[in-house]
């Protein structure tokens, strides 16, 4: 009887561990962490591309969508703690901890799923993903250069000729360009004794703009912070000259009154905010999401058709999406992109698995819906990708710019060659020195000083 | 001659042993909340603070030393400021009468409702451009440009402490209104009496029954100044550029920038303004107690 009893027992465990290890190996699973989308219609790609990848390989993958900022936050904190997802895509990783993670042994080497497809992409695009592994001591593929974002100028049409100007009295060099929007345009439109701002410049130090625009200033300057080794040259001459030139530049908006006194204090929707309620009749931003908002209302069903129809005058007559003008010695202005990078975490658990999936996620049909569900907020990495009609044909007004944008070149930010810069940008070194300039009173040759030593002990 | 009314010497040391163990039942909870939520957060942050090298990084960050200077300009002004009206609205709210009750109500409404919206609000109605003050300041008088409340470093600064005192003024002038009513009216009729007048009845009456309440609660709120992160955050964001933070905006400035090991460093090194004002509160409240 006790015989029975322990077999009946041996056998009942012996089920429960063969069905347990059965279950475990029909799901294998892999977990992928992304930011959740501004719009729909990357939402949709991004799990169509999951589910396809599921059918395809009877894999599950445990997507999770998160906010902007709570995406990095999570991340940051998963990797401290050494328990990552397996794939990774936050849209502020390349601005905040690709390069730190990378340098710190924090990521998988992806070369062997980069090096096939490495044709298909930018070169620019793809060397953002070339990073060094400090632990490694070289450099490898340490990410994905999913898509990425240019700085562009949008304007009010409208309000442009209520002042009374056309489009075509726009100048296209450095300092006529910016006196244009500051003394003619706002100088009418106060003589008509509106409080209108010719430009909406962002100055506040908490906002990832304010150091976008001023690098794109610096880029107008030509002055060049770090050499292609990491190695800081802003404290050369030439560069350093440059770069008080880029400061004076840039504080002089403020200081002519030319953008709202608020902006000292601008987070990074704000020169949104005041485009839209019409404060500004100008402003600087990376990406065109201000335009972007008028096309996602003119769509919007739970708008008024009145207010469709507005917005679909906004997006199609009222709004214009600019390149920057020419830089101050008149060549062609170079545009400053930002590659958003997707990655794999060395202490991942499935890291066979997860790069499959990014093998997929990077494919062509795959990649190219989930870029163009941003609405032209986010720009292709690929070279097919910006080809496709939706950048190339010519008929959207504002991704016809950002199309002509992209074939003129693109520079990548400092951190990409020293993975420092994060914090010097978390830091804004550069609104400091400008606000040292307007705040303080003090000349932009010691605000430069203090910014050249400040950099040196973050990131020298 | 009676015999000792005294339980057994067995029966005793059970009572003192069951005493003890009830005692240590019921303090049990206590202790292992105390230890949780207090003891094991205070050393988990000490610990963390232990990297000399984040002090290093943190005085070397130019932000740090304008931060110091400012929470000792802010704690200084707001806390005296707050103090010094607080004690004059008592003697203005401890007068018995009805339209004086209602006023009161009207003014402990700021401390009772609760700091994110109404600091907003203020945020909001300052703004430069669209803020009701500046638009108001243009349909009346026409002035285009206002004055920069949020924008101009100096003006941003006394804003956040005039938002720092207008929220927690009612608090310490009911704590002095309760101070005054504890004076025995019959001093102020005597003194009366004798011919003195208000001043020298404030000199000689209030304020020596008011002193030991008016220094432990202007300490209390030293501490609590201290650590305000509300009136200026929500109000400037430590802006413009950087140059009105205080230790309590700074070390969160950190932390938003994954620099938690400054940002720990940030906040404990307003130990050493903190301690000291404990540790007398402490004794003072002690005194108190042995009284």
């Amino acid at each position: 009887m006790k015989l029975v009893r322990h077999f009946a027992m041996g056998t009942a465990v012996a089920a429960v561990v063969a069905g347990w290890s059965g279950a475990a190996a029909a799901q294998e699973t892999l977990t992928a962490w992304f930011t959740k989308g501004f719009y729909k219609g990357e939402d949709d790609a991004l799990l169509a591309v999951v589910d396809k990848f599921q059918k395809a390989t009877g894999v599950k993958v445990e997507l999770s969508l998160y906010a902007t900022e709570d995406c990095v936050t999570k991340s940051v904190g998963a990797v401290d703690a050494g328990t990552p997802p397996d794939v990774g895509f936050c849209t502020t990783y390349d601005f905040r901890t690709t390069g730190k993670w990378a340098y710190d042994g924090k990521l998988e080497d992806v070369s062997d799923v980069i090096e096939p497809m490495k044709a298909e992409f930018q070169p620019m695009a793809l060397s953002t993903t070339f990073l060094m592994n400090g632990k490694a001591g070289k450099k490898s593929y340490y990410a994905f250069p999913v898509e990425q974002q240019m700085m562009h100028i949008t304007y009010w049409k409208d309000m442009l000729e209520e002042a009374g100007f056309k489009e075509a009295d726009i100048p296209k060099t450095w300092d006529g360009y910016w006196d244009f929007w500051c003394d003619k345009v706002q100088g009418s439109m106060r003589a008509k004794g509106k409080r209108i701002y010719g430009i909406g410049h962002p100055m506040g130090i908490a906002a990832s703009d304010t150091f976008y625009s001023f690098l794109t200033f610096a880029n107008a300057y030509n002055a060049k912070v770090v050499d292609e080794n990491g190695k800081i040259v802003l404290d050369q001459p030439e560069n350093k000259k440059a770069m008080v030139e880029a400061v004076k530049s840039y504080a002089n908006i403020f200081q002519r009154g030319c953008t709202p006194p608020s902006s000292v204090n601008w987070l990074d929707p704000d020169n949104n905010v005041a485009f839209h309620n019409r404060t500004t009749v100008a402003t600087h931003n990376a990406t065109i999401s201000i335009a972007g908002k008028h096309m996602d209302d003119m769509n919007n069903p739970s708008l008024t058709a009145e207010q469709r129809a507005q917005a679909k005058k906004n997006y199609e007559d009222n709004i214009r999406t600019a390149e920057f003008p020419l830089k101050a010695d008149g060549s062609k202005m170079t545009n400053l992109a930002a590659v958003k990078t997707a990655v794999i975490f060395a202490d991942a658990k499935n890291k066979k698995r997860a790069k499959e999936f990014m093998a997929f996620f990077m494919k062509d049909e795959n990649l190219r819906p989930f870029v163009e569900g941003s609405a032209g907020r986010w720009v292709p990495t690929t070279l097919k990708g910006i080809e496709a009609p939706f950048w190339s044909d010519g008929k959207d007004p504002h991704r016809a710019v950002v199309y002509k944008q992209y074939k003129d070149g693109t520079v990548p930010f400092q951190f990409v060659y020293n993975y420092n810069f994060t914090t010097v940008n978390a830091e804004n070194v550069w609104a400091k020195a400008v606000n040292r300039v307007v705040q303080d009173k003090v000349p932009a040759e010691q605000a430069v000083d203090e910014m050249i030593a400040r950099i040196k002990q973050i990131a020298g | 001659m009676t015999a000792p009314l005294s339980a057994p010497r067995e029966d005793k040391s059970g009572f003192t042993r069951d005493r003890a163990m009830w005692g240590a039942i019921m303090l049990a909870p206590y202790v292992l909340v105390f230890a949780v939520m207090v003891v094991y957060p205070v050393a988990y942050g000490l610990w963390l603070g232990l990297n000399w090298n984040s002090y290093k990084a943190l005085f070397a960050d130019p932000i740090f030393l304008r931060t110091v200077v400012n929470t000792i300009v802010f704690l200084f002004v707001a806390v005296n400021l707050k103090f010094l009206i607080a004690l004059l609205l008592s003697g203005f709210f401890v007068q018995q009468r009805a339209w004086i009750r209602i006023v009161l109500v009207l003014f402990i409404l700021p401390w009772a409702v609760p700091s994110i919206p109404t600091i907003l609000s203020f945020r909001v109605m300052l703004n430069p451009e669209n803020g009701m003050v500046n638009q108001q300041l243009f349909q009346w008088f026409g002035i285009m440009e206002g004055p920069g409340w949020l924008t101009d470093p100096t003006l941003a600064f006394m804003c956040s402490i005039f938002v720092h005192i207008w929220k927690s003024l009612p608090f310490w002038t009911l704590i002095l209104i309760t101070g005054r009513l504890a004076i025995a009216q019959d001093l102020y009729e005597a003194a009366s009496v004798d011919g003195a007048n208000r001043w020298q009845q404030f000199r000689f009456i209030t304020w020596p029954s008011l002193a030991t309440l008016y220094v432990t609660s202007t300490m209390l709120s030293m501490i609590w100044t201290l650590g305000d992160f509300n009136s200026v955050y929500l109000l400037t964001g430590g802006g413009p550029g950087d140059l009105n933070h205080v230790l309590a905006t700074l070390g969160i400035r950190y932390m938003r920038n994954n620099n938690l090991d400054l940002g720990i460093a940030s906040i404990i090194v307003a130990m050493p303004l903190i301690l000291p004002m404990v540790f007398v509160m402490v004794k003072r409240l002690s005194k108190g107690a042995d009284a």
